[in-house]
């Protein structure tokens, strides 16, 4: 047996001429995993606790939309795109159908818009409540999820009995809105455009979902856990989000006051009164509490959009087959997810000669290299799961 | 703004679009990032202007054949955008990258490169973004047939059952085959 002198001697001299040094290990997160809302692959060179080199592989879900939709009619094409995010299919089709739109230079009956713009809000608040959902829930907390998904299942319910479909409405027409799901006959004169008592149970619906944010806060901003998780972490400065594109309560949670509603016309967002939530470091708790501060903004929109309503016709008079003139424009609007656009070039005919789709989540997740860079691989979760992307509106 | 930069402008359905000589692409990027306050990188991508079509229509008027490069940069406070362009030969599509002025352009880049086969000179990382890394074609090119439609042509023949009696008419026992 060695004394114990001999081995403090002993472990003294080994250790002053080798340094410790951990092997790099490529860590592979994905392409399944329950955090990455689609397929994702991160590939990571970890350094002990430290991720490093971060590389995101997408493209798994790509499904050529842009290719398609060169040989699809305008109608057809809002089939496909309200697929590209799919946890808010219906705000997808309103900037391609505006942009055909403006191509057309068509007016589109008042009455419409607002419709419009109420589906959009509501697309917004069941987004958003997804993420209040799923957020809490890879940092460890179930509780949130059950709330959340209780009241979106009711917003949800709304928008199907309007557009006959929760994910994918394929709802907006060009120049108007379709007569509503159970309408009755669309020959007749007289149609019944929205289901009978839709604006009180869209009011109650609202006032739930005003309760449950409040809910909702108080079971995650209370979570000394998920503070500790999310505050200070993953902090994105502006000038990094907007040279890499990231938009959307992303790019507010940074600290800028811009909102595609106060400053683009695509639906008439200038009649109502709302604020635009704004964070203040930029980390990944304010990337959560703007998203739900907009809850709350949104089903103000919906209050008044309902108080204010016009009526009127659904649809303006268009063709019976739709050819849009000549010209190119790129409309973008404001998604739950950031900034999403379509620059459509056509050429006369009756599907375009192209269409670029620019997407909000495509953006939003090329800055994981830059905001993975160095950070401790569990906060790898809380960061990417912060930035509320969807892999359909990444990949297309 | 396009004495700024120099370039021609144009104003489309609420669209500024100004074209600009492709040897000034990023000069003319750093221009608009720094003196036009364009800060936002939103999207980077290019048209295929061509008559030699595999799928869709063919553009009604004569076309040269060439790539048109679109970006859109934009501001975040009025919501001012701008979206530049610049045409590019199609026999050596080359471009300087925007990677260094707008970091978000990295897999713009990428996209544009793999789907139109447009070289972009200087980005860091040319691989494949969506596309596999042994697949061959650039699927966006007007030349890139869409395999789909070669299996089924669309919209072509209704794929449902002709009216009785019409020639099309597959319920009918055909010549060859009356038993069918």
């Amino acid at each position: 047996m060695i004394a114990d002198q001999d081995l403090v001697r002993h472990l003294s001299e080994t250790s002053v001429s080798v340094s410790l040094e951990t092997p790099d290990m490529t860590l592979n997160i994905g392409p399944q995993h329950p955090s990455t809302h689609g397929v994702l692959r991160l590939v990571a060179r970890v350094d002990g606790e430290r991720a490093y080199d971060v590389h995101p592989v997408i493209g798994y879900m790509h499904r050529g939309y842009e290719k398609l939709s060169e040989v699809r009619t305008y109608p057809q094409i809002t089939t496909l795109v309200n697929r590209i995010d799919w946890v808010s299919g219906y705000a997808n089709e309103v900037p391609f159908i505006v942009a055909a739109e403006k191509l057309m230079q068509l007016e589109v009956p008042e009455r419409a818009q607002y419709i419009r713009l109420i589906l959009t809000e509501m697309a917004r608040i069941s987004s958003h409540l997804v993420f209040m959902a799923s957020y809490p829930l890879e940092l460890g907390a179930a509780t949130p999820l059950f709330f959340a998904l209780r009241e979106r299942e009711r917003v949800l319910d709304l928008l199907e009995s309007v557009t006959g479909g929760r994910f994918h409405p394929n709802f907006n027409r060009i120049g108007g809105v379709k007569p509503a799901y159970g309408s009755g006959s669309q020959t007749r004169k007289v149609v019944q455009d929205l289901p009978a008592g839709f604006f009180s149970e869209t009011r109650d619906a609202v006032g739930h979902v005003l309760g449950v944010a409040d809910e909702i806060e108080s079971l995650v901003a209370g979570n000394e856990i998920i503070l500790a998780r999310t505050k200070g972490i993953g902090i994105l400065p502006v000038e990094v989000a907007a040279s890499y594109g990231v938009s959307g309560p992303n790019l507010r949670a940074s600290g800028v006051a811009f909102d595609l509603r106060k400053v683009e016309s695509y639906l008439p967002y200038d009649r109502f009164d709302f604020e635009i939530p704004v964070g203040e470091n930029g980390d990944s708790w304010d990337r959560w509490w703007v998203r739900l501060a907009e809850i709350r903004q949104s089903v103000r929109i919906i209050q008044q959009a309902i108080d204010g309503i016009p009526s009127g016709p659904l649809q303006a008079k268009v063709p019976k087959v739709i050819k849009v003139p000549k010209g190119e424009t790129y409309v973008r609007a404001e998604n739950p997810k950031g900034e999403m656009g379509y620059y459509l070039v056509s050429d006369g005919g009756q599907g375009p000669y192209r269409l670029k789709i620019r997407s909000a989540s495509f953006s939003n997740l090329s800055i994981l290299p830059w905001i993975l860079e160095g950070v401790l691989v569990p906060d790898i979760i809380a960061i990417m799961g912060s930035l509320d992307f969807v892999l359909g509106d990444v990949d297309r | 703004m396009a004495e700024a930069v120099g370039g021609v402008a144009e104003i489309t359905f609420d669209t500024v679009k100004i074209k600009v000589p492709a040897e000034r692409w990023v000069e003319i990027h750093r221009q608009a990032r720094d003196d036009l306050g364009l800060v936002f990188f939103s999207w980077l991508s290019a048209v295929d202007w061509t008559v030699d079509v595999a799928v869709g229509d063919p553009p009604s008027g004569e076309v040269v054949d060439h790539f048109e490069m679109l970006t859109t940069v934009a501001d975040l406070t009025e919501g001012k955008r701008v979206t530049f362009t610049a045409d590019l030969s199609k026999d050596d599509p080359v471009i300087a990258s925007l990677v260094e002025v707008y970091a978000g352009a990295n897999w713009h880049e990428r996209e544009a490169a793999e789907m139109f086969g447009i070289r972009f000179e200087g980005h860091p990382d040319l691989t494949h973004l969506y596309l596999v890394d042994s697949f061959i074609g650039n699927p966006l090119r007007k030349s890139y047939p869409l395999l789909s439609r070669e299996v089924k042509p669309w919209p072509g023949t209704v794929d449902v059952e002709g009216m009785p009696g019409s020639a099309a008419d597959p319920t009918e026992p055909s010549e060859e085959n009356p038993e069918a």
